[in-house]
C-alpha cells in the first residue's frame, strides 16, 4: 500500500476514536480563549468601596489582642461594613473581633452575611434570592478551605453567587454561570472530570493518538494539496470511488 | 457512470465540507502540532519542578512581645496617605505593621503599602539591602546573591505581577531568582530555569508571544489565539462530520 493510501486508512480509523476529543478540545479551547479571564473570575461583580481607617474607631489595641489571644497569627485590622474589626488565625480557625471592645463577632449570622455580600456587590439595587450556610460538602465551585461559608445568590444576569466566610466575614469566592461553564470546559479540555489535573493517563493516551492521527492527516494534506500530486490524487480518488460503486452495485 | 453522478449531486454540501477540511488543514497544522506537543508536555512534565520552588523554604516566625507594640495613633500619624487596613506581620523575624493604602482584589494586582516597625515605630523602606535579606530568608539553596535589580511590570518571570519588585538573583545551578514586592516586602515568588522552561511551553500553548499585540501577559485572551481557535474549531467540526459521513456510508469496515 502506498504512503498516501496508508495515511488515508490510518487517519480515517484513528479519527474514529479521537475525532470527538479533538472536536471537544477545539470547542472548550475556543470558549476559554473567547471569555475574558477577569470576567470569568467574577472580578467585575465586585464593588470597589474601601473606606479609610481612623484611630478613633479603635478601642481595643493590637497589644491587647495579642495578650488575650496569644496564638493569634496574621492579625489584620480592617473594616466590616462600617465597623472596625480584627481578623486573625487562631490555629486553623479564622476569628473576627470587634475593634471597639474586642468582642468576638464570628461566626456571623445570615443577616450580616447578606449585608456584607450586598455591600460587596457591584449593583446595589440587585435583590438576594437565596441564602444558605455551607459547613460540609461544599459545591464544586467552592474550595473546602473556605468552610464554613454563606452562599448568597443574586437575582441578576448569569446567576451570580457570592460566598462569605462565616468566620472572617470576607468575600472569599464569587461565581456565575459563565464561570460554571468554564469550569466544565476546562475539565473536558484536560479530560479530568473530577480533580481537573492535566497529568492523567486518559489525556496521555488521547494526546498521543491524536498526534499520530494528525501526522497521517498532514501526509494527506501534502498529497491532496501539492500541485504535482493532483494527477495521482485523481487516480487514488477514482480507485476509491470505484470501490464504493462496486460495493453498492 | 450515471450512478456516480447521482452520488456526487446528493453530497454537494459534503464536498464543500471536505474541501474546507483540506484547506484549513494547511492553515492550522503548525499551531495544531504546537498545541498537541505542548499539551503532551504539560501531561508528562514534573509538576513540582514546574513551580520553580526547589530552593524555597518557609519563613520562620518569632513570638511577638505584645507589650512592646507601639500604639495605633502613632503609626497612623506617620502615614500621609489614607489607610484602609493594618496588618501585624513579620519581616526578618521582627514584627511590622503593614499599612494598606491601595489594594487590588488579588495580591498580584496593583497595590500600595508601607511598613512601620511595630516596636520602634519607624518606617521601613524596602531597599536593595532589605530585599536581599528577605530573599535570602526564603532561600534554602547553596548559591550566593549575584545581583539585585528593581524591576517594573511586565516581569518576564512573573507575568501576572502588576507591582514593582526587587529581583534578587542567586548563583546556583538553576539560576534562581527571588522576587520581593518593593512596597510591602512580600515574597512574590521564586523562579528558576526549570520554571522558565515550562513558561516557554505555556507561551506556545497560549500563543502569548512577547512580540505580538499586547505582548506576553501570562494569559490566553489574545487576538491570535482567538483567530486560530475559531479556524481549528471549523477544521475539527468538518473532520468530525466527515467521520460521521463515513460511518453512515458504511466505510468503516475491517478488511
Amino acid at each position: 500500500m502506498s504512503l498516501h493510501r496508508k495515511s488515508r486508512k490510518y487517519h480515517k480509523w484513528l479519527m474514529l476514536f479521537v475525532g470527538l476529543q479533538l472536536l471537544t478540545w477545539s470547542v472548550t479551547g475556543t470558549y476559554m480563549v473567547l471569555m475574558d479571564i477577569d470576567y470569568i473570575h467574577g472580578d467585575t461583580l465586585v464593588a470597589k468601596n474601601k473606606q479609610r481607617l481612623t484611630p478613633e474607631q479603635v478601642g481595643y489595641s493590637f497589644s491587647e489582642l495579642m495578650n488575650d489571644h496569644n496564638k493569634a497569627s496574621n492579625v489584620k485590622l480592617g473594616l466590616l461594613l462600617n465597623q472596625t474589626v480584627y481578623r486573625f488565625n487562631d490555629g486553623d480557625q479564622k476569628v473576627l473581633l470587634s475593634a471597639l471592645d474586642g468582642q468576638q463577632l464570628s461566626p456571623i449570622n445570615e443577616q450580616l452575611a447578606t449585608s456584607i455580600a450586598k455591600d460587596n456587590y457591584i449593583n446595589t439595587k440587585t435583590t438576594v434570592i437565596n441564602v444558605q450556610l455551607i459547613t460540609v460538602n461544599p459545591p464544586r465551585e467552592l474550595s473546602s478551605r473556605h468552610l464554613p461559608a454563606w452562599r448568597i445568590d443574586f437575582d441578576d444576569f448569569a446567576s451570580p453567587s457570592f460566598y462569605i466566610s462565616a468566620n472572617s466575614g470576607q468575600l472569599v469566592t464569587k461565581r456565575h454561570s459563565y464561570w460554571r461553564i468554564f469550569d466544565w470546559m476546562f475539565a473536558f479540555h484536560v479530560m479530568d472530570y473530577i480533580d481537573e489535573e492535566a497529568d492523567n493517563k486518559l489525556l496521555l493516551v488521547f494526546t498521543v493518538l491524536a498526534f499520530i492521527a494528525s501526522i497521517f492527516g498532514l501526509v494527506l494534506t501534502y498529497f491532496r494539496l501539492m500541485p504535482q500530486q493532483k494527477k495521482r490524487n485523481s487516480k487514488v480518488d477514482n480507485d476509491l470511488n470505484k470501490e464504493v460503486v462496486d460495493e453498492k452495485a | 457512470m450515471k450512478k456516480r453522478n447521482a452520488l456526487k449531486q446528493s453530497f454537494i454540501k459534503f464536498s464543500t465540507i471536505k474541501k474546507l477540511h483540506k484547506w484549513l488543514s494547511l492553515l492550522v497544522f503548525i499551531q495544531l502540532f504546537i498545541w498537541l506537543s505542548t499539551g503532551l508536555f504539560f501531561n508528562l512534565m514534573d509538576h513540582e519542578k514546574a513551580r520553580g520552588n526547589q530552593n524555597k523554604k518557609a519563613i520562620t516566625f518569632q513570638k511577638v512581645e505584645h507589650d512592646r507594640l507601639v500604639n495605633l495613633e502613632l503609626i497612623m500619624s506617620k502615614s500621609s496617605k489614607p489607610v484602609t487596613e493594618i496588618a501585624l506581620i513579620q519581616r526578618l523575624g521582627k514584627p511590622y505593621y503593614l499599612l494598606t493604602h491601595e489594594e487590588g482584589l488579588y495580591s498580584h494586582f496593583k497595590s500600595d503599602y508601607s511598613l512601620v516597625d511595630a516596636y520602634a515605630g519607624e518606617k521601613l523602606i524596602i531597599d536593595d539591602g532589605v530585599a536581599s535579606k528577605l530573599a535570602q530568608a526564603s532561600y534554602k539553596g547553596k548559591g550566593g546573591v549575584s545581583g539585585i535589580v528593581k524591576v517594573k511590570p511586565p516581569i518576564t518571570d512573573m507575568l501576572k505581577e502588576r507591582n514593582i519588585a526587587w529581583q534578587v538573583n542567586f548563583s546556583d545551578a538553576l539560576n534562581t531568582s527571588v522576587y520581593i514586592d518593593a512596597s510591602s516586602g512580600r515574597l512574590i515568588g521564586h523562579s528558576n530555569d526549570d520554571k522558565r522552561f515550562v513558561d516557554l511551553f505555556f507561551m506556545l500553548h497560549f500563543m502569548d508571544y512577547p512580540f505580538l499585540g499586547q505582548g506576553s501577559v501570562g494569559g490566553f485572551n489574545n487576538g491570535q489565539i482567538i483567530f486560530f481557535a475559531l479556524l481549528t474549531f471549523v477544521f475539527c467540526l468538518t473532520g468530525f462530520i466527515w467521520v460521521i459521513e463515513l460511518l453512515r456510508k458504511g466505510r468503516y469496515k475491517f478488511s
